[in-house]
């Protein structure tokens, strides 16, 4: 007992004892790994912790992770981007240098600047109005028959945290096949991938929390597969 | 942009920070949805909701951007941007840790039930963990969950390799206490250490 206190108390057990999680995730080198190895050998107290670290290793290993799908976070980040560079100007772009300028110089390219948008603004507010007078809506809605991807039956939005597994999985039942999207809305374009008939796969999409919209492209025709 | 497959990940990688460098947006793009998943999935370990997941990548990202003509190769790029992972992470834990009251391992009863099915020890790991110190738990979910060395921690976290050690050795301290049938003490007995 007291030899086994000694041994605890050495410097090289606190030394190795403090390797062990290091030694669960196989990224010590090969000598000390071997240290390890001798050491836990004749150490009872390193010995359980190391089985203790693989228990812990192991469950955390197993506990699911979901997977998220990237592309509506990446228009964000996009976004953002567009808004910084857009407050200001070239230099937010990171091979440009600091542009050395004296205070008047920045407020007065400042001051142009605001007038130009507002003109900007002013003559693009009047445009559009001038064109809502004259031409059609220039909205889309997601179930707009235009420029409608090839095969396209169907459009849907999902949960923007639905996981690609979840995603996968709903298609497969619904037999669907994406053609096309997201969209900057996150509009889906779907398309049948069997002979299952549009109005079943419809039914079957809606059944899912995670589809928040599903509507059809084409008119309903008849009972059989309207694609 | 693109780059030729034969390219390790490591090249890969330090090809494109040095064209986001230059401003390449594309670049940056390709960088995001390569680091994406890896991180997100690290997240998701400390926070439920993917809307903060979502925002700690992206402020992730910003500093990529801003700072990527910074970057002296010191590291490899992907610790240097999983360094900035975890500092953006840790101050939005932080800041929700402000917000709802911090709860640490000590405000909570020991484990009174016995986990003997694996289920059982997942759920208890979980909220043992869920109950360490941010920086605790951050250091054994980098080193368990993500595989990374013990320099590699060190870069990342910005301190002392003797640091990583001592998190390292109170958070397996702590969790040996909250789960005391993994360190096989009698069940329903918790192994307090003195």
């Amino acid at each position: 007992m007291s030899s086994k206190r000694q041994s605890e108390n050495s410097p090289e057990h606190h030394e190795i004892s403090s390797l062990i999680p290091w030694y669960v995730n196989d990224t010590l080198d090969d000598h000390e790994r071997q240290r390890v190895d001798v050491h836990v050998a004749a150490c009872a107290v390193c010995r359980e912790d190391l089985a203790v670290q693989n228990r812990i290793f192991e469950g955390m290993e197993a506990q699911p992770a979901l997977d998220y799908m990237p592309a509506a976070s990446l228009k964000r980040l996009q976004a953002r981007l567009d808004d910084a560079q857009a407050q200001s100007g070239p230099p937010l772009a990171p091979s440009s240098d600091p542009i050395r300028q004296t205070p008047w110089r920045g407020w007065m390219a400042a001051s142009i600047g605001a007038l130009a948008l507002a003109v900007g603004v002013l003559a693009a507010d009047r445009w559009v109005q001038f064109e809502a007078r004259m031409k059609q809506p220039t909205y889309r809605t997601v179930t707009s028959s235009t420029a409608r991807p090839q095969g396209e039956a169907i459009r849907a939005v999902f949960s923007p945290t639905i996981t690609l597994v979840e995603l996968q999985q709903i298609l497969d039942e619904a037999q669907l096949k994406i053609v096309s999207g997201p969209t900057e809305a996150g509009v889906y374009s779907l398309a049948s991938s069997s002979s299952l008939t549009v109005r079943s796969s419809l039914e079957l999409l809606r059944r899912h929390s995670s589809v928040r919209f599903a509507e059809r492209t084409l008119p309903e025709t008849d009972s059989g597969n309207s694609r | 942009m693109t780059l030729p497959a034969k390219n390790s990940p490591k090249e890969r990688d330090s090809a494109l920070l040095g064209a986001v460098a230059s401003g390449d947006r594309r670049a940056l793009e390709e960088l995001y949805l390569s680091y994406h998943r890896r991180l997100a999935r690290f997240l998701s370990r400390f926070t439920p909701r993917y809307e903060n997941i979502e925002e700690i990548i992206n402020d992730t990202f910003m500093v990529v951007w801003q700072n990527a003509k910074n970057f002296r190769h010191a590291s490899q790029v992907s610790t240097w941007i999983i360094g900035i992972a975890y500092r953006t992470a840790l101050k939005s834990f932080r800041r929700q840790k402000n917000h709802n009251g911090e709860q640490n391992l000590e405000d909570y009863p020991v484990q009174t039930v016995d986990p003997t099915f694996d289920a059982e020890v997942h759920d208890w790991l979980k909220h043992g963990l869920s109950r360490l110190p941010i920086e605790q738990r951050l250091t054994l979910e980098l080193a368990y969950h993500m595989g990374h060395s013990l320099e590699e921690i060190a870069a990342i976290t910005e301190c002392p390799v003797g640091t990583v050690k001592a998190r390292m050795f109170h958070a397996r301290e702590k969790l040996r206490q909250y789960l005391p049938t993994l360190s096989g003490a009698p069940p329903g007995v918790p192994s307090r250490i003195e």
